[in-house]
């Protein structure tokens, strides 16, 4: 076999997908060849290097969670189960870390909850979400501290606009990051922010009707809704049936008197 | 057609064990395909769907990996091509000629023993990149054979192309991506030039062309 014929035959030599004859004439020629012998170890080390490289990325903590959950629906599609009856088991199963148990213990003393409304448990669901994306602390998808950016990395991702909060003063929450997310079907975006070394998340959602159960009163002169949830607060501003909900590691009038002089929704 | 809640239950377990251990290898490979994080936890969801969905016309004693692969490039190519397609160029890397050799033996030693650590992740950033430059097709097979380590008769299920011709993409998809690696290798300094480049040695499949035109 010619030093040119190894070389063609070299990938499939390494893959392993030679046949038996043309691999044992392959093999003698490169024992008494050094230059294919040398072509051959950069192939081989190619290979293991590619594979490195390329290969090895691990999937998003979250991703295995929001699988299962699509396969819940086909399973209800195949039993012909109402959605009302399967929904408390997708919930469970959404979030299988170990850092949302705890929230969700949390969310088992929930006070000041009008009951009662068809209405509650979705609502339910997409708190449980804040408070979880919180503490779970997921890698942002982008960082910038420019709303810009962050406007434009939504775009078309998301079927209506991010316009990040924007916080008056140096003293402000800073935009540091956001991650595209989805709560429970719908695209959502969750941005973040520090505030005095500690954290912030807001997360941005279309659901009109998500404030027709929360709590209502006035901060500074403005109209906010909020949530109870155990002994922590979930504000929330809607403009134009876009929901703002924050969450973060501050007192509660803190974070309520925040979550009222964000400039949301321009 | 409803199916018994015993059947679903019985189906889901075994669908969820045989998939959990390739979800890595799933997001990975759809990282490399859409270049972005939200499409490929896209990709990767409704290639799972439709692998439970069509679950029961998997083959028991082939390659569950390769059967999930091959409904996850079905449903790129479906479904995300048309976005991605824009922003490729014709005249990409794919046009390039390919030679025979495209590196010399100094180049390709800087490459197989990168010192340490540091220059380790120095190349494997730079073959990421030089990955990136090449054309859909070519990412596919170095996906599909190098990292995936799927036969060649698997991949030819897959791209739905005989094994001769998966052998030939193949052998291109190398190439090119040791070129692109290569400019950029030299570029960053982690190859050195030597006289042996300049010696005209590796040659061009054109040229090759050319020269066997003149002599007959």
């Amino acid at each position: 076999m010619s030093c040119k014929l190894v070389r063609r035959h070299m990938g499939a030599y390494v893959d392993g997908e030679l046949d038996p004859a043309t691999q044992i004439e392959f093999e003698r020629h490169v024992d008494t060849c050094v230059r294919c012998q040398e072509e051959l170890a950069f192939e081989t080390s190619m290979r293991e290097q590619t594979r490195e490289a390329l290969g090895g990325v691990e999937a998003p903590d979250d991703l295995w969670g929001r699988v299962l959950n699509r396969l819940d629906e086909i399973d209800e599609a195949r039993l012909d189960v109402g959605v009302a009856q399967a929904r408390p088991m997708r919930w469970k199963q959404a979030w299988p870390i170990a850092a949302a148990a705890g929230a969700l213990l949390v969310l088992g003393g929930v006070v000041g909850l009008p009951e009662g409304t068809t209405y509650q448990g979705a609502s339910m669901g997409t708190l449980q979400d804040v408070v979880n994306l919180h503490s779970q602390r997921l890698p942002s998808d982008v960082e910038a501290s420019e709303p810009g950016q962050v406007a434009t990395y939504f775009r078309g991702k998301t079927p209506f606009p991010v316009r990040p909060a924007q916080f008056e003063g140096a003293n402000g929450a800073q935009l540091a990051g956001a991650r595209y997310i989805r709560v429970g079907n719908k695209p959502a975006a969750a941005l973040y922010y520090n505030y005095g070394g500690r954290r912030m998340t807001l997360l941005v959602f279309r659901d009109p009707d998500m404030v027709n159960s929360a709590e209502r009163t006035h901060v500074g002169g403005r109209e906010l809704y909020y949530y109870n949830v155990g002994n922590q607060v979930v504000p929330i501003r809607q403009v134009r049936g876009i929901n703002y909900a924050f969450f973060g590691d501050l007192e509660k009038p803190q974070l309520m008197e925040l979550a009222a002089s964000a400039r949301v929704g321009q | 057609m409803p199916k018994s809640a015993r059947k679903t239950a019985h189906e889901r377990r075994h669908f969820e064990a045989d998939t959990r251990p390739h979800l890595d290898n799933l997001y990975s490979a759809a990282l490399r395909l859409t270049r972005s994080q939200v499409d490929a936890e896209d990709l990767v969801q409704d290639t799972l769907v439709r692998a439970y969905r069509f679950y029961d016309r998997f083959e028991a004693g082939t390659n569950f990996k390769a059967w999930l692969l091959r409904i996850q490039m079905n449903t790129f190519v479906n479904r995300y091509r048309r976005a991605v397609r824009e922003r490729e160029v014709l005249d990409g890397p794919m046009a390039m000629p390919v030679g025979e050799g495209v590196m010399s033996r100094a180049t390709m030693r800087g490459l197989t023993d990168p010192e340490g650590d540091a220059q380790r992740k120095l190349v494997a950033r730079e073959i990421a990149h030089a990955f990136d430059q090449l054309s859909e097709d070519a990412r596919a097979m170095v996906l599909l054979a190098d990292v995936e380590e799927l036969s060649y008769k698997e991949i030819a299920e897959i791209v739905g192309c005989p094994i001769g011709t998966v052998m030939s993409r193949l052998h291109r998809a190398r190439k090119q991506l040791q070129l692109s690696l290569h400019s950029q290798a030299r570029q960053l300094g982690i190859v050195v030039e030597d006289a042996e480049d300049a010696s005209g040695e590796p040659v061009s499949l054109e040229e090759f062309r050319t020269r066997k035109a003149a002599q007959s």
